[in-house]
């Protein structure tokens, strides 16, 4: 009960945070000098909905890591659903990313679209995280559906540093750029940066918020499959919280043989 | 292995005919529908390279996916576990896209120079480009390839999930082959250093992506 707490209370404080976050962006920050109208102010969302994006990516890169060589010789389940769930919501947040910025770049450079090499590597994201989920489509079998697509999601990694580090040097870039520069000088008004790094925190902890929620319902449909395969349809509701709250464990069910193991397999 | 590769696809031929044809079929199509253009001063070498390696990239995705998938249709997938290990298999797979994309090259490259029109101010870069392109064309394929060999809807996908993979090979390479066509440094934000520097990159490229297969492969290939 009292993890339910915490759990209540953290999520409070980032409904708090976040309303703060957009109060702080329209009354708080001034208007950077040099940008059209109040184009400025997307900055605070379109840089942080980048930015979990990116985490959204390495974490399933991580993740995927960890189900291939952590725990041999068996590879953990829940390091997948990890995964799948940062990958759904780098997709999510590339998505809003990448609509924010067209916004933006419409308002200030006067087309949509100018393959700037930001656009190029968060379009490969939104490829790469599309890619990753056809992928996930394709194979029935789920052990192996999770290998391949751990494989595939690490051969992702790899990949990566090409578009942050080698691309923006060999194209024209016209994307602004006073906290990730080469100078390594933030060159911003300290209000702007406030509420900027501020708004980074919260979409942070949204992230993660949202990756623990999706992957519990992950672990529920899992839970939920194995037990229409094992025929036994109360273990879904048991498995998802990790292990078994009192009042839904039943005597008959926690005797059943299929369900328990599914509860010591997870 | 690679032995093994070459005698069973010499025994059909059916991957070093379809590339060839596909990227025949490609070259003049591309050239066809360009005509003089093709041949036109200024614009040509910005576009050119493009077209060279959207063809290169289009056959190698239309006969290296049979590497394993061949291997899993005939149930011959199973024999090769047990007889080899993983990191010689993938060795002899990568050394047989490799000189498989080779030919390609060597077959592709002066046909278009040749129907383009092209002349080339450094032969040297565009060689080189074209082996490490090529190194890295091969390893990234070879390793998507045995990922969707297991899976359904095979052709589709490795279409699907090499292109984020190999994009910023085909970012690199067409970057230095516009350098090679029209001579000078390259043409990017002040030149970084040139060709060099874009070439080392596209080395360090073809260097990860290929650790990254041997490391990775043994546990797509291995339940």
């Amino acid at each position: 009960m009292k993890k339910r707490t915490a759990f209540a209370a953290f999520r409070w404080l980032l409904w708090l945070w976040l309303a703060a976050v957009i109060v702080g962006a329209f009354a708080y920050a001034p208007l950077a000098a040099k940008f059209i109208g109040q184009s400025s102010r997307i900055l605070f969302f379109h840089v942080p909905m980048a930015w979990a994006a990116f985490i959204a990516f390495i974490a399933a890169g991580v993740s995927s890591l960890r189900y291939l060589f952590g725990n041999r010789p068996r590879r953990d389940p829940r390091h997948d659903r990890a995964a799948r769930a940062a990958i759904e919501l780098g997709l999510l947040f590339g998505l809003l990313a990448t609509v924010t910025g067209a916004v933006w770049s419409r308002i200030m450079w006067g087309a949509w679209w100018n393959w700037d090499p930001r656009q190029t590597s968060i379009v490969m994201a939104l490829i790469f995280n599309g890619a990753y989920l056809a992928l996930r489509d394709a194979v029935e079998d789920a052990e192996k559906r999770a290998r391949l697509a751990a494989a595939y999601a690490a051969l992702g990694l790899v990949v990566t540093p090409f578009f942050f580090f080698v691309v923006p040097r060999i194209t024209f870039s016209l994307h602004p750029e006073p906290v990730i520069n080469a100078s390594g000088q933030v060159d911003m008004n300290p209000r702007m940066l406030q509420v900027l790094l501020a708004s980074g925190a919260g979409f942070t902890a949204l992230f993660f918020w949202l990756h623990d929620l999706r992957t519990r319902v992950l672990a529920v449909a899992d839970q939920a499959l194995e037990a229409a395969a094992a025929g036994a349809p109360r273990a879904g509701i048991v498995g998802a919280w990790g292990s078994a709250p009192p009042h839904i464990t039943e005597p008959g069910t926690a005797a059943d043989p299929a369900t328990a193991s599914q509860r010591t397999s997870n | 292995m690679f032995a093994k590769e070459w005698r069973s696809e010499l025994r059909t031929r059916y991957a070093l005919n379809t590339l060839a044809l596909f990227a025949v079929n490609t070259l003049v199509v591309v050239s066809a529908s360009l005509g003089p253009l093709g041949a036109a001063p200024g614009r040509s070498s910005e576009t050119l390279p493009v077209l060279l390696w959207l063809i290169l990239l289009f056959a190698a995705a239309a006969g290296l996916p049979r590497a394993f998938v061949h291997e899993e249709e005939t149930q011959t997938a199973t024999a090769l576990r047990l007889a080899a290990t993983p990191s010689a298999l993938f060795c002899g797979k990568l050394a047989y896209a490799l000189t498989l994309l080779a030919a390609l090259e060597a077959l592709v490259a002066p046909l278009f120079l040749a129907v383009m029109n092209l002349d080339v101010a450094r032969p040297g870069l565009l060689a080189a480009t074209l082996a490490a392109g090529g190194f890295g064309l091969a390893a990234g394929s070879t390793l998507v390839a045995a990922i969707i060999a297991q899976a359904r809807g095979k052709g589709t996908l490795f279409a699907v999930l090499s292109f984020p993979v190999l994009l910023p090979l085909l970012l690199l390479a067409v970057e230095l082959t516009r350098g090679a066509f029209a001579g000078g440094g390259s043409q990017g934000q002040g030149g970084q250093g040139g060709a060099g520097v874009v070439l080392m990159q596209l080395l360090l490229y073809d260097g990860a992506v290929t650790t990254a297969g041997l490391m990775l492969f043994p546990v797509v290939w291995n339940p």
